[in-house]
């Protein structure tokens, strides 16, 4: 008999306001007749606001708009392992390496399209994945935290040392496939790409099989009561979140041109990459994609920018150490619940709440941009 | 015939590798069992230290003096992120702890990055007499043999003092259940403290013990740190981990007998031929898995401890 989850889908955040008396809200279909409604209409309008910001900033804007979208893409494998299915990985960016350096190799010494790579990249992680994803069937919580973190420190010792793969400390250097090569260009790219895929995993979240996930990551007895196979759910939580990586890993590759394994990769508790990732995922919003993909472009584009100026080199790691603790003792729902704080602003106030946002957004793009100038 | 000189030589830097593994396994412990935080920035307690250390001896302190100061600093600074920060920390959500002591070991090393001044390398006196000793053709250095001594008389001790002092006991009524500790009138905050406060100073004498002292005999300077890659600090807690999971995270002289495991391992491995000889943080990563996939810790935790360490 075929397992039939049940399990039904449950908000993890629970509402905190108190209940309000109101009719359903439902949105008309606009007037010329297009699908859609006036929210979503709205959303997508902000959305290609978000997107142009970086023109004014010309190349650079563009390099770190890339940026933060190939870390969108890294960052979905943790919505779906650590969001969906509720199993603490600490080792997204090795995933997301091993992506990459695959890629630069084919590139460079293969000689292979950069097309061809971004399914090997995902296939590449597969092996790791699995055993991952197996071993995640018998450890719980802390000890997986655990787990996952000393494999990391394994593949930085094996598989990122391996001179045959990553070309010892010369590396690989390898350039954009022809028509994304500029940087405007690569940012569409990595536009279209960071779009589809947040599209697809937000769809695997009402799936079937993302909702086993949640039905796992919720209870997993119950679960396994109510007919869902926890094994092969767990390890198609990886086995999704590994390709995710990788794909992103690939796309890093061809941002950064010049691939480099050895500082990049081998040190995964020092060198921090993979807990950035988790961290700009928990800030986003960590069971909704969209949290990857804001979590990414607020917190990417806020350490490049920082970075970029000189003076304030020294303090950018007290900065965004101090950031994410405070973040995360005082709005550990992240941006979606701050942003679920301002449209309730919106809903009550019209005026001042779009007049809050657009102040907040217009001191931020400011600030960055003075940033960049005086750096 | 193999000789048997090399594996005494290992054997004794396996033994005291193993020894400040276990310190700063029993230091994870001890934090983790009296407040429920898995602390991944054990290491930068320690960091603290070592960076007053270089600094305060940069000025002309004498050494022993400056390890004084600089366990001193690191007690201090366990014990303000603790009031600070881990105490505020909701303990449902294990993600977030997690994300929150790894931003406590960025904000330290970001912290001894700037103090040490971004240099590649730092150098720093050791504070432990260096000569070598000759037994039987094989050639021991004496900051093994001492390291190992201290490491294991502290550990011991603390074991000891844990067991048997008023304060040992109250720090185990509180990992027991905090709540009737609480009844029965014992200040959870303080002793809360005092637990990071040795939790701090274990991690800073390892710390100081392993760093401080490695590098070739001889010189006046034998300690460095690379402060752009502070490598050699993380991967000492993968070792550690695994010495506290031999426990279960929970169980004290299991996890001081458990740093011997990793210490041996790792450094009999430097006996293998060449390209497996640099896998030690593999042969710690394997361990590990193996210990955790064979659920040693069942023998040394009961079931509700487990089924905190497991809930998500």
């Amino acid at each position: 008999m075929k397992a039939e989850p049940i399990a039904p889908v449950l908000e993890t955040e629970p509402v905190e306001a108190p209940p309000r008396l109101e009719t359903p809200r439902v949105t008309p279909p606009l007037d010329w007749g297009l699908p859609i409604s006036r929210a979503q209409l709205l959303a997508l309008a902000g959305l290609a606001l978000i997107a142009l910001i970086p023109i004014p900033f010309g190349s650079f804007g563009f390099y770190v708009g890339a940026y933060a979208l190939v870390y969108a893409i890294i960052g979905l494998s943790v919505t779906v392992v650590t969001g969906y299915a509720g199993l603490i990985s600490l080792m997204p960016y090795s995933f997301a390496g091993v992506g990459t350096v695959v890629t630069a190799m084919a590139m460079s010494s293969w000689g292979w399209p950069f097309w061809l790579c971004i399914p090997l990249a995902a296939l590449a992680t597969l092996p790791i994945s699995i055993l991952v994803g197996a071993i995640s069937v018998r450890l719980k919580g802390l000890y997986l935290a655990i787990a996952t973190l000393t494999i990391a420190a394994m593949l930085g010792e094996t598989f990122f040392s391996w001179s045959a793969v990553t070309n010892g400390d010369t590396g690989w250097t390898i350039s954009r496939p022809v028509p994304f090569a500029g940087d405007g260009a690569f940012y569409v790219l990595c536009l279209a790409v960071a779009l589809f895929l947040v599209w697809m995993i937000e769809g695997l979240r009402t799936s079937r099989l993302g909702r086993a996930m949640l039905a796992v990551r919720d209870n997993e007895r119950e679960a396994q009561a109510l007919g869902v196979n926890v094994m092969q759910t767990k390890l198609a939580a990886f086995v999704i979140s590994g390709m995710m990586a990788g794909v992103g890993g690939a796309f890093l590759a061809v941002l950064l041109q010049s691939v480099v394994a050895a500082p990049v990769f081998q040190s995964p508790l020092t060198d921090a990459t993979s807990i950035l990732l988790i961290t700009l995922v928990v800030i986003g919003g960590v069971d909704r994609a969209w949290g990857a993909f804001f979590g990414a472009i607020v917190f990417v584009v806020t350490q490049q920018v920082l970075q970029g100026a000189q003076f304030f080199f020294a303090f950018v790691g007290i900065y965004s150490a101090l950031l994410l603790i405070v973040f995360m003792l005082f709005r550990p729902g992240g941006l979606l619940q701050i942003g679920k704080l301002q449209l309730d602003l919106i809903k009550e106030r019209p005026v001042l709440g779009s007049a809050v946002v657009a102040g907040i957004l217009a001191v931020n793009v400011g600030v960055a941009y003075l940033f960049v100038r005086l750096g | 015939m193999i000789a048997a000189q090399p594996y005494l030589e290992v054997t004794v830097a396996g033994l005291a590798a193993g020894a400040v593994f276990g310190l700063l396994a029993l230091g994870l412990v001890l934090i983790y069992r009296t407040t429920g935080v898995l602390n991944f920035g054990h290491w930068a307690i320690g960091l603290m230290g070592i960076t007053v250390y270089t600094l305060v001896t940069g000025v002309g302190v004498p050494v022993l003096i400056a390890v004084v100061i600089s366990i001193a600093t690191s007690m201090v600074v366990g014990v303000l992120a603790y009031r600070f920060v881990f105490r505020w920390v909701p303990r449902t959500k294990q993600i977030i702890v997690i994300l929150i002591s790894f931003g406590v070991a960025q904000l330290f090393s970001s912290l001894a990055q700037l103090a040490l001044g971004f240099k590649n390398l730092v150098t720093m006196p050791g504070w432990l007499p260096a000569f070598n000793l000759h037994v039987g053709g094989a050639t021991l250095q004496s900051r093994d043999i001492i390291t190992f001594l201290i490491a294991i008389g502290l550990g011991l001790g603390f074991l000891v003092w844990f067991r048997s002092s008023r304060t040992g006991r109250a720090l185990r009524a509180v990992a027991q259940n905090r709540e009737a500790a609480m009844l029965a009138g014992i200040d959870d905050v303080r002793y809360s403290s005092i637990a990071w406060a040795i939790g701090a100073a274990l991690a800073a004498i390892a710390i100081l013990l392993q760093l401080a002292n490695r590098a070739a005999q001889g010189s006046s300077y034998q300690g460095f740190i690379n402060t752009f890659d502070l490598t050699p600090l993380g991967t000492i807690l993968v070792p550690a981990f695994g010495a506290a999971l031999v426990g279960g995270l929970v169980n004290m002289p299991a996890a001081l007998a458990g740093g011997f495991v990793f210490g041996l391992a790792q450094n009999l491995m430097v006996l293998a031929p060449k390209p497996w000889s640099n896998l030690t943080d593999t042969i710690a990563a394997g361990i590990i898995v193996i210990l955790l996939l064979a659920r040693l810790e069942r023998f040394f935790t009961t079931q509700q401890e487990r089924e905190a360490l497991e809930g998500a």
